[in-house]
């Protein structure tokens, strides 16, 4: 190989090739490499049937998972919308409460009754 | 080289043709054929993709084998890497290299045994660490002692000098299967040489 001429260290040592040669050999036998192709092509097939859902399957996945959508939906409106209620309502006794506790607090002046009447709050 | 198949391929120069009202496919050529049986297998044709499982499985190997610690691993890398190519051949360019690329998916495989091994011997099996390339069948003191001296290397030292010198991948090669610069690739050859050539110096003064 072209890339070996580079000096002592990166020439090829035949004895240490031949070990490892040793070390590393692969498998002899036509039947070792026909059972690992047999056993990769069976663990594709494996995945396969586990990933390839049938036809008529995928419809009614689809249709199940468009019914929950669905049903998910609505509860959630509902849910938000009961939130919504219950908001308004403690905003509303919020309110009343506080007016109520000033109201017992003091009576109010007449010029504070009046600046209260002008500007709409009870 | 002609042969049929067991899947019963047949490729001929017109590409991978099954031919008429028949089931028979035959290998005529296999380095321009290899693009037709890729064409053929991204059409979904499952006996194509067996022929690449054929053509490919011992080079597959081997480049597990450089990085894995033993047999076994090696075996199990190669089923995952068929079995990521298979699942990403739609992603394939079959204009390129069909080698090369598996060759990549089997490096990361091996890589991610490797890893997962590591993990789980030092959680369970902490003795294995010192001795991972351990075989029975090892009887001679040479074989023995460079076994242990290859696992004084560094993972990617070990996987480029077999790479290079078992299987002769050339340095651009392995960087590409690796992920690494060809420099680099060139400088753990000099590397792993200069260390495992001391090794075998003492272990032959010695014997």
């Amino acid at each position: 190989m072209s890339d070996e001429h580079r000096g002592p260290e990166l020439v090829r040592d035949d004895a240490l090739t031949a070990a490892l040669r040793a070390i590393y050999q692969k498998p002899t036998g036509e039947a070792y490499w026909a059972g690992l192709e047999r056993r990769i092509n069976d663990r594709i097939d494996e995945a396969e049937t586990w990933w390839t859902v049938p036809d008529g399957w995928t419809k009614v996945g689809l249709a199940a998972a468009a019914a929950v959508l669905l049903v998910a939906g609505g509860l959630y409106a509902r849910a938000q919308a009961r939130l919504d209620r219950t908001l308004a309502y403690e905003a509303i006794v919020e309110v009343e409460g506080l007016e109520s506790a000033l109201a017992q607090r003091e009576p109010l002046s007449q010029e504070q009754a009046t600046l209260r009447k002008l500007t709409g709050h009870q | 080289m002609e042969r049929v198949t067991s899947a019963v391929l047949q490729v001929g120069k017109a590409g991978a043709q099954q031919a008429a009202g028949t089931s028979r496919w035959i290998v005529t050529d296999r380095p321009a054929n290899e693009r037709e049986l890729v064409l053929a297998a991204q059409r979904g044709r499952r006996e194509a993709f067996s022929e690449l499982v054929r053509m490919h499985e011992r080079r597959a190997y081997a480049v597990a084998r450089a990085i894995v610690a033993n047999h076994e691993d090696a075996e199990d890398a190669v089923q995952d890497a068929f079995l990521h190519a298979y699942r990403a051949l739609e992603r394939f360019l079959p204009d390129q290299a069909f080698g090369a690329w598996l060759h990549r998916i089997v490096a990361n495989a091996a890589l991610d045994i490797t890893r997962r091994r590591k993990v789980r011997d030092t959680d369970e099996l902490p003795e294995t660490v010192a001795s991972p390339f351990r075989d029975p069948a090892e009887g001679d003191e040479l074989r023995s002692r460079l076994t242990a001296a290859l696992n004084t290397l560094s993972e990617r030292q070990r996987a480029v000098i077999v790479l290079h010198d078992v299987e002769g991948f050339k340095h651009s090669e392995i960087g590409k299967i690796l992920n690494i610069p060809e420099g680099t690739a060139r400088s753990d050859l000099h590397y792993a040489r200069t260390h495992l050539r001391g090794v075998l110096g003492d272990i032959r003064s010695e014997l």
